[in-house]
């Protein structure tokens, strides 16, 4: 048989809030051909089968961060996980776990978007340089620090792997303290202090078991469980030295 | 429906969107700003841009050469005080950035590192890593948010801007989540809402890229400008389009055809020297590169392969660990989308649209002709790009334009007083009206998916890397066809709440007015320049008639209506665009001529 | 009003439902193992400050089949649970960087591994011979 003629089932969770209680999954028979990602089977089914199947995308390669879904029940970026790691099985997508579903495969991304806002998720120059003055130097090594951590693409796929997450929404998450650690690690950033108390609070780093999922899914090697738990030992040493130092002081 | 009254409203949330903000917020901090994105800001689409920037940055290199660059690339068609502004307020954007952390990579000193990049005579293309765009713009979303002015309209998706008395007050938006109409009354707009590369098939260009702005300022009466350019770029993945930025043949990269000759050298893009030389061979401007393939797939010189003919990017020279360092994403998307690991096997590339050169006419300032109306990015044509885009030049452009859409925007809108809202929400009611009817109507047949189809592959037969007369006309009738057929649209989701459907059908609206202002533009302009290449009697640059840009204006139902207005030129005059040895001897002869006449 | 009605999918049995978070559980799960040997260490000592007989009784009681048993089974779970932390430890400490480049996890990871095969190698010879 060549590709042409081969199909493959895809599951997909069905939740429509103007007329369901609760998700349902419906499954359609698309065509199949190896070097389909299982986006182009949504797509084909949006196209050709069902127009009324919701789902977010853009890039097609794994740099936007729109795509991502629970595929047979591992969290993945749909664009870059392929057909042919299913068939001839059926392939299961549902919306990412852990997240309100608003419709079909779209969850509701407004709660990591607060968190981040609330992070600082920029550069608090640690000393004042004009544009004439040029760029601030960082060498390889200084980049090498944080560098890992600002390729986080927001997919939320980490999210989606985190049971603490889960069970209780306040926790700021393997993703956004990756994302603030991105900031305290860069040698130009001198608002470490402030972004400290989001770390040190019971939704902070100390909401993480170290269940270590979130790093094992993450599409971009960000490995958020290392942003979280190295900040483990800042938060201690920071509270030690709190203790010490009345007034605040900065922990390596 | 809900009015909200603020000072400046931002359609466009991808680089030169949030770029206006920022300016704007820190102009007036006074300022409301609406700052609307179809989708969350940093989904924009400038997240693939991979290469890099370019800014003159080495002690060797200075503004002329990359004016010079620039112009040459755009085979003299660009305006040359914009050009002037852009070479010499690039290093100072790129700076900004680097200040607001963008993680550049830099050289061992922790200075900025810059690479080659096709057309550009002397490194200066900033880079982070190979994923510059996406390292741009999440610096610019993360640190929009410092900015309490700056008020985000996330997954808001423009449906039409309002126009009254010659005056832009403002857009109205559908929130996507649940379909929710507001009028977002402003005094000044900003229309960022990046290229139009999906009109076509094979492309670069993630599912967002779909024109709207140009559509929405086109349908208002601002002529769309030069929109017959369109930039193959010459090295993606078969079948999905997906890119292979151009930094892999800076960092040194091999174009082979069937028989592993490095065929670039026949298309005076010689000599094949070892390593790459700046303006030649690999490292030629992307039109001409885009060109010579054309011609080897006649020569039956190039590869059969499951999505087409396809020629070798052979990268595996470069070794293993330089390939990790500096081209981490193009290994990536090697492996899992090909199964190719480049280290040791060339990767098959072909030609795909990647960037709509035209756009929004605009001047200097980024002011339409449509007062209170602004536009900036991949949507505006500011004069830059001319007939061909130079590589790396547009992440400058959406920066360095950006700012200048910002703080003009902000200037106008203190400017001007707040219109009385009654006749322009009247407006706004009609507007929604017309979207909503294409939801309630009811007895549709055409399914959406044939049309944008059908469209693209018109688009790629009629609007490619080399056109003809004949297939022009065919694209023409065809675009016309489809808009007629689009009124007959079935839409299966009737829905409220997401209903991706039905802005998918909005999208096409836009799309097939944006294609059909491209097609008439190229059938028009009868000699060949840049990206726009005749094989029908046209094959020669003509000056004295076509030294003009291209309006194309919005004609209702009917075919758009074509004129032309001049180009600026301040310091370069017309010469001959040539590349390799060849380029390196006209560029001699020129400095000759000038010294002589000094 | 708004017609968004987010649907928030329930949390209960949550970690069968994905092996890895079954792994996590178990190695969480090996802490009880550990804490009853040492309360069952405990007692030992307990029993030795009791004297001699008490002492003998406990030794006795730690030869019975059950609690050799137990004891292979707490041996089994520390040594889960020292795989699953050699394998997380480079994500605790902070990041280290020789001559410029990060040191990669693995070697992390490799350099625990033979650190505790030296110790015990040391901790045999003093144990058989001497
Ligand atoms: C794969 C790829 C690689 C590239 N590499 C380079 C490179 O190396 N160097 C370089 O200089 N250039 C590169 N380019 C070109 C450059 O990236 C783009 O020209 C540029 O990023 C466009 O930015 P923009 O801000 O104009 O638009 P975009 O980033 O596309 O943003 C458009 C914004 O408008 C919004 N929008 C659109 N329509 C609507 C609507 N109806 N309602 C509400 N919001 C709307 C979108 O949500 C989005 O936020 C590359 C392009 C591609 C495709
Ligand atoms: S850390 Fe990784 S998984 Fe989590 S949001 Fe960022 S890219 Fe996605
Ligand atoms: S579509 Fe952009 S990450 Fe998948």
């Amino acid at each position: 048989m060549t590709d042409i003629e081969k199909t493959i089932e895809i599951e997909v969770m069905r939740y429509h809030p103007e007329q369901d209680a609760s998700p349902v999954f419906k499954t359609y028979r698309i065509p199949y051909a190896s070097d389909q990602s299982v986006l182009q089977g949504l797509q084909y089914i949006k196209d050709y089968i069902d127009g009324t199947l919701s789902f977010r995308w853009s890039c097609r390669m794994a740099i936007c961060g729109s795509c991502g879904v629970m595929i047979n029940n591992q969290p993945k970026l749909s664009c870059k996980t392929f057909l042919r790691d299913y068939y001839p099985g059926k392939i299961r997508v549902e919306a990412l776990q852990h997240l309100p579903i608003e419709r079909d495969l779209v969850i509701d991304a407004t709660d990591f978007i607060n968190k981040l806002e609330s992070i600082k998720p920029y550069i608090v120059p640690r000393e004042a340089r004009s544009l004439e003055q040029g760029e601030y130097l960082q060498t390889p090594e200084q980049l090498a620090r944080y560098e890992q951590f600002s390729s986080c693409i927001n997919c939320m796929l980490c999210y989606a792997a985190c049971p603490q997450y889960g069970l209780k929404p306040e926790f700021t998450g393997p993703g956004v303290l990756a994302l603030l650690h991105r900031y305290n690690a860069d040698s130009r950033d001198g608002a470490r202090a402030d972004r400290m108390q989001i770390v040190n609070a019971e939704e902070g780093v100390w909401g993480c078991t170290l269940v270590g999922y979130c790093s094992e899914v993450c599409p971009k090697q960000v490995d958020p469980a290392a942003a979280v738990n190295r900040n483990k030992v800042n938060s201690t040493l920071d509270y030690f030295l709190r203790f010490l130092m009345p007034g605040g002081g900065e922990s390596g | 429906m809900e009015t909200i009254k603020v000072d400046i409203a931002i359609v466009g949330g991808g680089g030169a969107g949030l770029r206006a903000a920022i300016a704007a917020a820190e102009a007036d901090a006074s300022q409301t700003i609406a700052l609307i994105s179809k989708v969350y800001p940093m989904r924009s689409h400038t997240v693939a841009a991979e290469g890099g920037s370019a800014a003159v940055t080495q002690a060797h290199d200075n503004l002329d050469h990359h004016f010079h660059d620039t112009v040459a690339g755009g085979d003299w068609l660009c305006e040359q005080d914009v050009v002037e502004y852009f070479v010499a307020h690039a290093r100072e954007e790129m700076v900004q950035l680097e200040h607001w952390g963008c993680p550049w990579s830099r050289k061992d000193n922790g200075h900025v590192n810059v690479r080659a990049f096709g057309g550009m005579k002397i490194e200066r293309t900033w880079f982070a890593a190979d994923k510059t765009g996406f390292h741009i713009l999440h610096t610019l979303f993360q640190t929009s948010m410092k900015y309490p002015s700056i008020r985000r309209f996330d997954e808001h998706f423009c449906c039409d801007l309002i126009v009254e008395n010659g005056r832009c007050h403002g857009a109205v938006v559908i929130e996507v989540a649940t379909g929710k109409f507001t009028f977002i009354q402003a005094r000044a707009v900003i229309i960022a809402t990046g290229g139009a590369g999906r009109v076509f098939r094979e492309n670069t260009n993630g599912g967002i890229v779909t024109g709207d702005g140009m559509a929405l300022a086109y349908r208002h009466g601002v002529p769309l400008r030069d929109m017959e350019f369109v930039q193959y770029h010459p090295t993606c993945m078969p079948g999905t389009g997906l890119l292979f930025t151009e930094a892999c043949r800076g960092e040194g990269g091999f174009l082979l055809n069937r028989d592993g000759y490095r065929y670039l050298q026949d298309y005076g893009l010689g000599p094949p020297d070892p390593s790459p030389r700046n303006k030649a061979m690999e490292l030629g401007p992307r039109d001409r590169l885009s060109q010579a393939f054309w011609h080897e797939k006649q020569k039956g010189k190039t590869i059969d392969g499951p999505h087409g003919q396809v020629v070798h990017l052979d990268l595996r020279h470069l070794g293993e660990k330089k390939l990790h360092e500096r081209l981490p994403q193009i290994c990536e998307l090697a492996e899992e989308f090909l199964g190719v690991d480049p280290a040791h096997a060339p990767i098959p590339v072909c030609p795909a649209v990647h960037y709509t050169m035209g756009g929004i006419m605009a001047n200097g300032e980024t002011a339409s002709p449509l007062a209170g109306l602004y536009s900036a990015g991949e949507c505006s044509s500011v004069g830059l790009h001319g007939a061909n885009r130079l590589g790396s030049n547009s992440l400058a452009e959406l920066c360095v334009f950006g700012k200048v859409a910002g703080s003009e925007a902000s200037k106008f809108a203190r400017s001007v007083t707040s219109h009385h809202s009654g006749t322009l929400e009247k407006q706004a009611e009609d507007v929604k009206q017309q979207a909503l009817g294409i939801i309630t109507r009811s007895g549709g047949t055409e399914r959406m998916a044939i049309l944008r189809t059908e469209m693209a592959q018109s688009m790629e037969d009629g609007c490619g890397i080399y056109r003809t007369g004949t297939a022009m006309q065919a694209t023409c009738d065809k675009i016309d066809e489809l808009r007629e057929r689009y009124r007959n649209l079935n839409i299966d989701d009737r829905s409220s709440t997401w209903n991706t459907e039905w802005l998918l059908a909005i999208e096409l609206g836009y799309q097939l007015d944006v294609a059909q202002s491209m097609v008439y533009s190229a059938i028009n302009r009868k000699e060949s320049r840049g990206s726009h290449q005749r094989l029908d009697g046209y094959e020669q640059r003509d000056d004295v008639n076509y030294l003009r840009h291209t309006l194309a204006h919005y004609n209702g139902d009917a075919a758009p209506r074509i004129d032309y207005m001049g180009v600026r030129i301040t310091k370069s005059r017309p010469g001959i665009r040539a590349y390799g040895a060849a380029g390196e001897k006209a560029e001699q002869e020129r400095k000759n001529r000038e010294a002589a006449s000094d | 009003m708004s017609k968004r009605r987010p649907y928030v999918r329930p949390m209960d049995g949550w970690w069968l439902k994905n092996p890895y978070y079954v792994r996590y559980m178990s190695r969480e799960a090996t802490s009880l193992f550990v804490g009853v040997y040492a309360l069952i260490l405990l007692a030992g000592m307990v029993s030795l400050a009791c004297g001699e007989t008490a002492y003998n009784n406990w030794l006795m009681a730690m030869t019975n089949p059950v609690s050799i048993g137990f004891h292979l089974a707490a041996l089994a779970a520390a040594i889960y649970h020292t795989i699953t932390w050699f394998a997380v430890a480079p994500k605790v400490m902070p990041a280290l960087f020789l001559a410029g480049k990060r040191v990669p996890d693995i070697a992390i990871t490799t350099t625990q591994y033979a650190i505790a095969v030296v110790l015990y190698l040391g901790l045999f010879c003093m144990v058989w011979r001497v």
